[in-house]
């Protein structure tokens, strides 16, 4: 979706969008028409009790993404085998915590003593677990199919969010995996001088605690040192950068965004009352 | 700008830290014109770098110093210009490579700095493109630049300064993390900068550096500052250097070792003429003498008599599902001195780290004295092999410099008298006595190395293993944490370094092991290592300057195995 303005587009994930052709649409969209698109519906599920319009939006979410993104074998699996089974588990350990009192009382699906877990309870916890899962797969949509640097893109070319913070924050994204490997090293030199300390929570409690001030002390730092080389060439001269990539909005970020809309408007008039 | 104006000029310029109360740089005049490649030396603790920072601007618009006297760079006052404004005039490349990159490719990376000022698409993609080919990435350009060598991200680093198409480029240290094919790298980029190969503009450069053999044949004119931070000497790089060499000493300025092996001739009344600053004057000069004193042959710690320490076996190392190591075997001797060499990513902190039990190894794999570090409890460890990490501050784990030598021993049950007794002797050794109360995160660097150096050896262990333990040091503080493990080796640990500093290596190494890709390729006494030139290429390393002049020898072959200057005959 990025278009490159002259040079050939990269093949690092970590920067270019890869193009998978006209099929994985998802990959050619604006971000923003994304998050425009789910954000509200998201939100609309929040509120929904019954059953019928979270199963209806995640399956058509679910559609979106088996066709439109270009997945890995293993989001594959994810999405296919281990959302299911998401669904039963949440689905029953709600049910669980379910008041008896106020459920229907008249299929009883297994019974441990005196304890009768009823169908009632389990579709009360559906209900809950299906609201779960279609944000997580709405908000897995928007996240497999949208890299850093094209969201910040296009909040500063569309949303006119000042560059400044777009583009520290993708800064500040570099920083994650350097930290993880930091705070290896700082777990690996506490270790080796007999922090381990006994087990629990609260001797854990200490060892983390052990490792901020370092952690810290080496992420100011570094903090410090990238703002200067950043100063140094030029960020922040001017009220507004060059873009050599736009990431435009176009009539089919439209067309996918009050698409979406009406398939979701669709299900909540057609949801049976009650 | 006229001709013959200064790109730079200082005049008067003294800098005070607001957390400091001494000034340095000190009242610093000097004006670097169109071209001139200048370098600035000085001991640590001179200023050179704090100068550095206020070429651009960075000092006092991002950092709060307060400074006097005036900086003019292009024509324009520093001190009322903006930094950003001031990326037009002057470029700064920095130590540390990762701590420059912002952006997710090399392409975009060089972007970043022309984007900024607000140049159109095809401008911005022209200088891209020139600067890359210039440091020889454009091939690499889609790539994350993490992908790339430290030595290949400083090259990244000089494009970007490039692609700003200012005229003076600023260097603040900027090999010092490097392997030395990364050093070799990053001079060749500046060689061609200077020599005006390729469609760059004519920079002149502004090079603060303590590696004086690689930056020697770069520069035109050197300045230097004393420990007070004061100008001293200014001139050509030659005759400043050499017709104020017993000052430059007396001030501890690190010398080529060239000229240094040249003063150590000097005191047995050998003299060489010219003095030499790079190893080829000095191998021309020593070949012009009609003869030279034999030289001992170099004391071999007996291998022979000391019984094996260390034992590794087939280790095999695999990181993730990335192999790391392959089946190295190694035998380390109580008391050597053993330097793991090799380039970034070779696996010698794999290798160290699993002889230390920092990474536990595969059972039956290594043996330290008694134990098996794939197995042994940390407390039995840290009694038989200390580790020091290469960042010291990973390891201080109390708010007392007393609390975290006395942690090992405390650890251990062992009584308080005896902790405070031990603990004493400790910091009096290692020069710490009139920090016990303090932080360990406030003291210097040099501190902070030796007393994580000391909370690896309080529980008395034998032997003392290093990761990278100059890493990113200037020659000083290197020199005098080497001096201090040759002490602790001289009375009896057994003390193993990772490093890629070659000169260290033959100064203070009794023997090398030699890492390649995961495996060990060679193995044995320092002299014998060192000899092997191709072994070394082969590694990615290099030979240290002086072994380098003295292989070259042709009318006095009987130097040609000399690597080190305790061997030459001196004083």
């Amino acid at each position: 979706m990025t278009q490159p303005t002259q040079a050939a587009a990269g093949l690092d994930p970590y920067n270019d969008t890869a193009d998978y052709g006209p099929w994985r649409f998802l990959h050619r969209l604006n971000p923003l028409s994304k998050a425009a698109a789910l954000l509200p519906v998201m939100v609309l599920v929040i509120f929904t009790r019954d059953i019928y319009t979270p199963l209806l939006i995640l399956l058509l979410t679910v559609a979106l993404i088996l066709v439109g993104a270009h997945l890995s074998r293993r989001a594959l699996v994810t999405l296919l085998v281990g959302l299911p089974v998401f669904v039963v588990v949440i689905a029953t350990s709600f049910g669980l915590w379910t008041a008896p009192g106020d459920v229907d009382h008249s299929v009883i699906l297994f019974q441990i003593g005196e304890y009768r877990f009823y169908l009632g309870a389990f579709l009360i916890g559906l209900a809950t677990s299906l609201r779960l899962s279609s944000l997580l797969v709405m908000a897995l949509l928007g996240g497999l199919t949208t890299t850093g640097p094209d969201m910040v893109r296009s909040m500063v070319q569309q949303l006119k969010v000042p560059y400044r913070i777009g583009y520290t924050a993708l800064a500040a994204y570099r920083f994650v995996p350097r930290f993880g490997f930091e705070l290896e090293t700082i777990r690996q030199a506490h270790r080796v001088r007999g922090v381990a300390g006994g087990r629990g929570p609260i001797a854990a409690f200490k060892r983390y605690y052990g490792y901020v001030i370092p952690l810290l002390a080496g992420a100011i730092r570094h903090a410090e040192r990238v703002a200067l080389a950043m100063d140094s060439r030029a960020f922040g001269a001017h009220p507004t950068r060059t873009e050599r990539f736009l990431v435009p909005f176009r009539v089919r970020d439209w067309v996918f965004v009050l698409a979406f809309w009406a398939a979701v408007a669709v299900i909540v008039v057609t949801s049976p009352p009650g | 700008m006229t001709n013959g104006e200064p790109i730079l000029a200082l005049d008067n310029v003294r800098i005070r830290h607001d957390e400091r109360d001494n000034w340095t740089p000190n009242g610093v005049t000097l004006d670097v014109a169109d071209g001139e490649v200048v370098l600035i030396l000085g001991p640590s603790g001179s200023g050179k770098s704090t100068l550095a920072l206020s070429l651009n601007g960075l000092i006092p618009h991002s950092i709060s110093a307060t400074i006097e006297g005036t900086v003019t760079c292009g024509g324009r006052l520093v001190a009322d210009t903006g930094v950003a404004e001031l990326s037009e005039q002057v470029a700064m490349v920095f130590q540390n490579p990762d701590a420059q990159i912002v952006t997710g490719t090399v392409l975009d990376e060089v972007c970043f700095g022309p984007e900024n000022l607000r140049l159109g698409v095809d401008e911005v993609m022209h200088r891209a493109e020139l600067a890359l080919r210039h440091v020889g990435l454009w091939d690499r350009r889609t790539e994350n630049p993490d992908r790339l060598s430290l030595g290949g991200r400083q090259r990244l680093a000089i494009a970007c300064a490039l692609a700003m198409r200012s005229r003076l480029l600023v260097l603040d240290e900027p090999t010092a993390n490097l392997d030395p094919a990364g050093i070799d790298e990053v001079y060749q980029v500046l060689h061609a900068l200077v020599s005006g190969e390729g469609e760059q503009v004519p920079h002149s450069i502004v090079l603060i550096e303590h590696n004086l053999d690689a930056a020697i044949d770069l520069v035109d004119r050197v300045v230097v500052l004393d420990e007070a931070g004061t100008l001293v000497l200014d001139g050509p790089v030659r005759p400043t250097l050499l017709d104020n060499l017993d000052q430059l000493v007396r001030m501890g300025v690190w010398l080529p070792v060239s000229t240094l092996a040249a003063l150590r001739l000097h005191g047995c009344g050998i003299e060489l003429d010219p003095l030499p600053l790079t190893p080829a004057e000095l191998t021309r000069s020593v070949d012009a003498l009609p003869r030279v004193p034999a030289v001992a042959a170099r004391r071999n710690v007996d291998p022979v008599e000391r019984p094996i320490q260390i034992s590794v076996r087939e280790l095999s190392v695999t990181r993730g599902r990335t192999p790391v190591l392959h089946g190295v075997n190694l035998d380390i001797r109580a008391q050597e001195f053993l330097a793991i060499v090799g380039t970034n990513g070779a696996g010698k902190t794999t290798l160290v780290q699993a002889i230390a039990g920092v990474v536990a190894p595969p059972r039956g794999a290594v043996r330290v004295g008694d134990l098996d570090p794939g197995r042994a409890s940390v407390r039995e460890l840290s009694s038989t092999i200390g580790f020091v990490f290469q960042n010291p501050e990973h390891q201080f784990i109390t708010h007392t410099v007393f609390d975290e030598l006395a942690h090992g021993l405390r650890i251990r049950g062992v009584d308080e008298q005896r902790v405070a007794a031990r603990v004493d002797e400790m910091l009096d050794r290692f020069g710490l006595g009139d920090l016990r109360a303090v932080h360990p995160f406030l003291l210097s660097g040099g501190q902070k190395r030796r007393l994580s150096v000391g909370t690896a050896l309080i529980a008395g262990a034998p032997i003392l293993a290093l990761d990278e333990p100059t890493f990113g040091q200037d020659r000083e503080r290197a020199a005098e944490l080497l001096g201090l493990l040759r002490e602790l080796n001289d009375d009896g640990t057994t003390v193993l370094v990772v490093t890629h500093d070659m000169q260290l290596v033959a100064d203070y190494a009794s023997q090398v092991a030699v890492m390649q890709a995961g495996r060990l390729t060679a193995h044995g006494p320092t002299a014998q290592i060192i000899a092997d030139a191709d072994l070394m290429i082969a590694a990615g390393l290099r030979l240290p300057p002086l072994a380098t002049a003295m292989r070259n020898l042709v009318n006095h072959p009987q130097w040609h195995g000399i690597t080190r200057l305790q061997d030459l005959p001196g004083a």
